[in-house]
């Protein structure tokens, strides 16, 4: 494969974006529908966020330079909201309602996040926003989805990682239940919602019809708990939460300098055997792998002893050069600094007016036919001259009157 | 008719995927309406299908029948193809024109050892869109790394930022995190590039690395290091604001609830949830911020009133207060689960050497679409006729000869039927 991070002479290269010229109203907050409009608009697409007039509560969340907590310098708000427009609006006054239905008339997509119900009572549901606009695709994305008896319940990472049933498999067997760091049940909503409206927007653009989608993070983490659940409706069997060793092959083992890995499958054990080189690994109660499972104990034993005298990047190496799944366990300072990353073009760097030189992960794939955006995050209410005044018309007097109004 | 749960309808994917990452991606294909053929070799088939040997892979023809090929395969059809020899190349060659994109995350030399190079596959389709999902992506000086979901989980940082805080070791997740979050990315890859090919008349190639996709999960994290050289501490069940926010006992074994106060609000509810325990009113715990630097303590005294119930009577105490709570529900139990369980996340799998189980339905649910799950995962070699002759207008004998050459099978080269083997333990038994 040629390298695709360099050569833009791909023949198959094209200047146009996959969403450029596509207008997205991004009413969501936080992480989920922020991360899914990212990316959109990495992609080209036109995102505008629509922000409450005290701005996506993101922004007060950190990390900021120096530990100053300012409203346009959080690192989670910056990372999520690049290359995005922003304008506020007060959905609670008719004007600032009128001004989304107007922006909506324009949208190809719309991504929210209230509460189930919120915009249904604002006149401003799905059925109003399609009436002029069948193409409309949009999403919502909420902690349980819009119906059931937990719709309306409020949730955090750890409930939602509960209800997922996430939390039970995660963790040694002896301690409570663990955790992931930070917000994984909000990213991988993110993740699938990204996935949803660009399904639903290539229906919308071959079919000339919209759709409206009900993402519910429970469930699209619940998608993911491996064949576990259906390992219990099929066989009737609990899954026990098994820390960092499922077995001898598939875990975490402490190294010189830290923590590696290693998750060999049935094929794969000749291959390790060779690559870790103990003549022990060779003995017959080792050689099948129903054997290996019932001496599953010796097999840790003498791979404990094994890997405490290996280094991190050493593990990586010796699995290149044997095509072994071994690995460990990357710090942040570890990745920022990766040769291989950084060849890759992974990393986006942009100095920010406010918040000083940042580095951060900027794209998700590497692809011959188009490119990736990598700019700012907007301030507060940046574009709402461009767009309120600029696109939709409003006088600037309008403007004066609907900040007096509260409606911007 | 437009059915707004299959906006891929029309589209078809060759799908080359094996074990999770790439299956799963092609699965949220097939739910979303592509026609996805899935295609292995008589000679080298997804592992899936035999990593559980029998009895847990119940019936005779056991490689089709496990829990976990179902999970990720099914709505998908089955053709078998050698593709590593002359005439399996030769009639891909020919199937290719009828395909729309072609899925692989085989190690990152496979597809041009095997001949089939981007520009080959052009060649047979010139606007074919191409996901290749090598763990660590086609280029780049690891490129030849290899990993399976907690390997990819721990290159990405990750496992870095997961732990309990009290003994410097990190946790992997319970799952094989990294393989679902690689997947649905090339599932909105794939999207992307078809709406990018609708507007251009162009395909192109994908290079998604599975690591790549899960760093950008952590981006706080990032951003923490970019901006003050921080490293992530492990939190285990807290939170650096919040309290209580942890995980509770309950009565039951290993029972245990999430129970997250973020306000005084929904403090008060909880307090009206636990029946108003004059504790509750100390002075210690009258703001956040006080209960937070006092969550030791708290945590106890709220454990106490969770260790005198059963998860689902505390969880119903603290859902008439709108207390952010969830039961940690088990795998047996989240299949119950009143709320997914009123929501039809659930739906059956039938599948005649094994009958009807439960399986995760839409990931997310489009307005007016019907069920998900239309068919189990395809036995294998179940659609090799359909395809090589009602699709490629192959006759029966030039079929026969493919299958006497052994290009395509109806079975795993070399595996024994249920009733020939000794019965084995499994890695998940």
């Amino acid at each position: 494969m040629s390298d695709l991070t360099s050569d833009q002479s791909q023949p198959d290269h094209d200047p146009t974006q996959p969403y450029e010229g596509v207008r997205v109203i991004e009413l969501a907050e936080g992480i989920a529908g922020p991360y899914a409009g990212r990316w959109l608009a990495a992609l080209g697409a036109d995102v505008i966020k629509v922000e409450r007039t005290t701005g996506d509560p993101s922004r007060a969340f950190g990390p900021w330079p120096g530990d100053l907590p300012d409203d346009e310098t959080s690192g989670l708000f910056l990372y999520l909201n690049g290359d995005k427009r922003s304008i506020t609006l007060n959905l609670d006054t008719s004007d600032g309602r009128e001004i989304l239905h107007e922006l909506a008339r324009s949208a190809e997509i719309v991504i929210e996040s209230f509460e189930p119900g919120y915009l249904a009572e604002r006149g401003l549901g799905y059925d109003v926003l399609s009436a002029d606009n069948p193409p409309l695709v949009m999403i919502s994305i909420t902690p349980f989805g819009q119906t059931g008896p937990n719709a309306n319940l409020p949730a955090t990472e750890l409930t939602l990682y509960a209800a997922s049933g996430q939390l039970w498999l995660t963790g040694h067997p002896e301690r409570p239940p663990l955790k992931n760091g930070g917000a994984q049940p909000s990213y991988q909503a993110g993740l699938n919602a990204l996935a949803a409206i660009a399904a639903a927007y290539f229906g919308a653009v071959t079919h000339e019809q919209g759709s409206y989608i009900d993402l519910s993070v429970q469930e699209t983490y619940a998608g993911m708990a491996e064949a576990f659940h259906t390992r219990a409706s099929q066989l009737g069997i609990e899954t026990q939460r098994s820390g960092n060793n499922l077995n001898a092959l598939w875990g975490l083992y402490q190294t010189a300098d830290g923590f590696g890995g290693i998750c060999a499958l049935p094929r794969n054990y000749p291959g390790f055997a060779r690559a870790v080189g103990l003549p022990e690994l060779q003995d017959a109660r080792f050689a099948e792998p129903a054997q290996r499972l019932l001496h599953n104990d010796e097999l840790m034993a003498i791979l404990h002893g094994w890997f405490i005298d290996q280094s991190q990047e050493g593990l990586l190496e010796l699995g290149i050069e044997h095509r072994v799944p071994f690995g460990f366990v990357a710090s942040m300072e570890d990745l920022s600094s990766s040769e291989h990353l950084h060849d890759r073009q992974f990393f986006a760097e942009r100095d920010d007016a406010l918040a000083g030189r940042l580095t951060y992960p900027g794209r998700l794939w590497l692809s011959s036919g188009h490119d990736w955006q990598m700019g700012r995050a907007p301030r507060l209410g940046e574009h709402n001259l461009a767009v309120i005044h600029g696109e939709l018309g409003y006088e600037r007097e309008d403007l004066v009157r609907l900040r007096e109004l509260d409606a911007i | 008719m437009f059915d707004p749960g299959r906006p891929l309808s029309g589209v078809r994917v060759a799908d080359l995927t094996m074990i999770w990452a790439g299956p799963y991606a092609a699965k949220i294909l097939a739910d979303q309406g592509a026609e996805v053929i899935k295609i292995e070799s008589p000679q080298a088939w997804d592992n899936i299908r035999t990593l559980l040997p029998p009895p847990v892979a119940p019936g005779e023809h056991w490689w089709n029948t496990n829990f976990y090929l179902h999970e990720y395969s099914r709505n998908k059809k089955s053709l078998t193809l050698d593709l590593s020899a002359d005439e399996g190349r030769a009639v891909f060659a020919q199937l290719l024109p009828h395909c729309d994109v072609v899925i692989e995350n085989y190690r990152t030399d496979v597809m041009d050892n095997l001949g089939l190079t981007y520009e080959w596959l052009r060649e047979q389709r010139e606007d074919i869109i191409v996901v290749g999902m090598a763990g660590f992506g086609k280029t780049g000086p690891e490129k030849d790394a290899v990993g399976y979901g907690p390997i990819i989980e721990m290159m990405s940082g990750m496992t870095s930022t997961t732990g309990y805080g009290d003994d410097g070791v990190p946790y992997k997740s319970g799952i094989s995190y990294g393989d679902p979050i690689a997947g649905v990315c090339a599932a909105a890859a794939v999207a992307t590039a078809l709406v990018h090919r609708h507007r251009t008349g162009r395909g192109q190639y994908i290079d998604l690395a599975q690591r790549e996709v899960m760093s950008t999960l952590l981006g706080e994290f990032y951003m923490d290091w970019s901006m003050n050289r921080r490293l992530p501490q492990h939190m285990g069940t807290g939170h650096d604001w919040m309290a209580p926010h942890n995980v509770y006992p309950c009565a039951g074994d290993d029972d245990w609830i999430a129970i997250c106060v973020r306000s005084d609000a929904e403090w008060d509810g909880l307090k009206r949830a636990m029946g108003s325990p004059e504790w509750a009113e100390r002075t210690e715990f009258s703001d956040q911020i006080l209960r937070w630097e006092h969550r030791a303590e708290l945590d106890e005294l709220v454990g106490g009133w969770t260790a005198a119930r059963s998860k689902t009577d505390a969880f119903a105490a603290l859902h008439t207060e709108r207390v952010p709570s969830s039961p940690v529900w088990k795998m047996l139990e989240v299949l119950r689960e009143p709320h997914l369980r009123a929501r039809g996340f659930y739906e059956p799998l039938r599948h005649p050497e094994v009958g009807i189980w439960a399986a995760h339905g839409w990931l997310w649910r489009a307005d007016g679409a019907g069920p998900c799950i239309i068919a189990p995962a395809p036995d294998f070699g179940q659609h090799n006729a359909e395809i090589l002759g009602d699709l490629l207008g192959m006759s029966e004998s030039e079929q026969s000869a493919l299958e006497s050459a052994g290009v395509i099978a109806s079975r795993p080269a070399g595996v024994p039927l249920a009733s020939e083997m000794p019965a084995t333990p499994s890695m998940l038994g």
